[in-house]
């Protein structure tokens, strides 16, 4: 699965202030992350206004007109059930992006809080990023399998075990930068001013972390959505008739050998959008850090 | 050297105690009753009660606990609700075959993520460079299903030549050795890019290295610096990483065991969770969590060996 963390994920760009405008123009530059974010945003748009784009009713069957090739009925051909692929493939996208950002967002969080707590207080950081090192020995299927097991297999078993997957790869970028920040001159400053902790940490520390934690989120986010979509086509996530791409792709294996395009396309989706933001995070860490350009 | 592997150890056994204290609590939780459910849905209320006694389920959370590890400790992992199989059985089975599908991704996987990441590194920056890392990037943005799921259609549906469905035999006979090609190939193939980014980092940061310089001023020939002084030290770090993720392999495999039916544990696991079969369920999740933590510890450890410098750390 690719729920293999990619090492080089976690060396993220240094922190500190970047120039906006150039990072723009050095991701610009990068012909490859502006077809990703071009991607990315044709996604997100595609996601969120599924229920308008979607020429029929994704619940809607038509038994008469099952297992359509596309182009034959409809635009991209009808499923087992007789439901049109391009609106099934619409709203799937929709739950799968859906899936994928409660689950960064509640585990970023989470962990991002752990993070600057472990960062801030040395006398926690002991106990708290040894309990991040034992959630981050356990891969995120093995988490998705027991919360399955508890609260029994769909969407919020998913994002449960997701965001529990999240929340130590978040502590770690979240600490590893903010001790940085934390060294800097001004810190100091703000503190022998007398300032509290909570007001350096989000006025001082956590705008300057922002870079990191982008970069971070968005590679975390191809990754989740290959395995909730993983987790899902084993049939412990969306469950039918709910429309969630990595099920779509389970539920065309049965016609796999007569009607490829029921598992294909819905794959295909998933592949092109992971690999989107896959694309898009390794731009942003390259314009946001020129000294890895080598 | 010792001391390293006692206190990796030490940080293990709370690690393990919390693994199994959420296997405990994972029956708790659920709303069923076992009792009811050994007894069967005709039993009179006097035997569910005896069977409560007997299962010692009225006894204090804390004692159950107790009670629960000195079972697992001989070997008890209760029976299967669906098959009245006992789980200790079915895991015996399934073990084998998921260690010989991560093994025979593996062999391929690593040594082909190598050559491309030692091959990209060493001519960065040109096509063959830019083709390979783009190459991975698809890689590990690829579905394992759709892999598994396109290698069936084409291998056998399209050009019917290799068997998909199960395993058909022991590794060693021509038969079995057939049966695993294509759970191999799905597997180990999302395992590459990441191998060979590893590498290519890797290796580009050892051929900046002075000692590398140095066997360049030597006179060495290239294929010298690069297997001898490059190489050697740069493989080091890449064998650790793929070390520790070869625990997440296991997570590709519960999957590729799904699309090709291989009676693997992942797929056990999956069955018996879609089934709400709890005692096999429970007992494939500490399998698996357990199996991780002695992955992690068994590289932890290995990684000491090989490089001393971690050990004071």
């Amino acid at each position: 699965m690719s729920a293999i963390p990619d090492p080089l994920a976690t060396s993220l760009p240094a922190v500190g202030t970047v120039r906006r405008v150039s990072v723009l123009r050095m991701l610009l530059s990068d012909t490859g992350a502006c077809i990703a974010l071009v991607l990315v945003l044709l996604a997100i748009l595609g996601g969120v206004f599924a229920p308008w784009l979607a020429p029929t009713d994704p619940y809607a069957n038509d038994l008469a007109n099952t297992l359509k090739a596309p182009g034959d009925f409809g635009w991209l051909g009808t499923d087992g059930q007789g439901r049109a692929m391009a609106t099934r493939l619409l709203y799937g996208l929709r739950t799968t992006l859906m899936m994928g950002f409660a689950s960064v967002a509640i585990g970023g969080a989470i962990g991002g809080f752990v993070g600057f707590m472990a960062a801030f207080y040395p006398s926690l950081s002991g106990i708290l990023m040894r309990l991040m090192d034992v959630l981050l020995s356990f891969p995120a299927i093995l988490f998705g399998l027991a919360i399955a097991a508890i609260f029994g297999p769909g969407l919020t078993a998913v994002i449960i075990a997701l965001a529990i997957a999240t929340v130590p790869l978040m502590a770690r970028v979240v600490r590893g930068s903010a001790l940085v920040i934390l060294q800097q001159g001004y810190i100091e400053a703000a503190r022998s001013l007398g300032l509290r902790d909570r007001h350096i940490i989000l006025r001082y520390v956590l705008p300057n972390c922002l870079s990191a934690i982008f970069v971070f989120v968005t590679l975390r986010f191809g990754q989740v959505i290959l395995l909730g979509a993983a987790l899902s086509f084993l049939g412990l996530g969306a469950q039918a008739p709910t429309a969630e791409l990595g099920a779509m792709a389970a539920d065309g294996r049965n016609f796999l050998f007569f009607a490829p395009h029921v598992s294909v396309l819905p794959s295909l989706v998933i592949f092109a959008v992971v690999l989107a933001f896959n694309v898009l995070g390794d731009g942003l860490r390259d314009a946001l850090d020129p000294k890895l350009r080598k | 050297m010792l001391r390293h592997t006692l206190q990796r150890l030490l940080l293990v056994l709370p690690v393990m105690l919390g693994v199994l204290l959420v296997g405990f609590l994972l029956m708790q939780v659920v709303p069923t009753d076992p009792a009811q459910v050994r007894a069967g849905p005709t039993a009179t209320q006097d035997v569910v009660e005896a069977i409560r006694q007997e299962l010692g389920l009225n006894q204090p959370l804390w004692k159950q606990f107790l009670i629960y590890i000195s079972r697992l400790a001989q070997g008890d992992l209760g029976v299967s609700i669906i098959n009245n199989v006992p789980v200790v059985q079915e895991l015996g089975n399934t073990i084998g075959p998921t260690l010989e599908l991560m093994f025979a991704s593996l062999v391929w996987a690593i040594p082909l993520g190598m050559l491309l990441g030692t091959v990209g590194a060493y001519y960065r920056g040109s096509l063959l460079d830019r083709a390979i890392m783009a190459v991975s990037v698809g890689g590990v943005s690829l579905p394992v299903f759709f892999l598994g799921l396109g290698l069936i259609w084409l291998f056998g549906f399209k050009y019917p030549i290799l068997p998909f469905t199960g395993r058909t035999g022991p590794l060693w006979t021509w038969e079995g050795l057939q049966g695993i090609i294509l759970p191999a190939v799905t597997l180990g193939g999302v395992f590459v890019g990441p191998v060979a980014r590893m590498t290519r980092t890797s290796v580009l940061d050892e051929m900046g290295a002075d000692h590398v310089r140095t066997a360049r001023a030597k006179g060495l020939g290239e294929m010298r610096v690069l297997l001898r002084h490059t190489l050697r030290n740069a493989l080091v770090p890449v064998v650790t990483l793929i070390g520790l993720q070869i625990g997440f392999l296991l997570g590709g495999a519960v999957v590729t065991e799904t699309v090709f039916s291989w009676p693997g544990i992942g797929r056990l696991a999956v069955g018996a969770i879609l089934s709400s079969d709890l005692p096999m369920a429970q007992g494939t999740i500490i399998v698996l969590s357990l199996g991780f933590i002695l992955i992690n510890l068994t590289v932890d450890v290995l990684y000491a060996v090989l490089d001393p410098r971690v050990r004071g750390a």
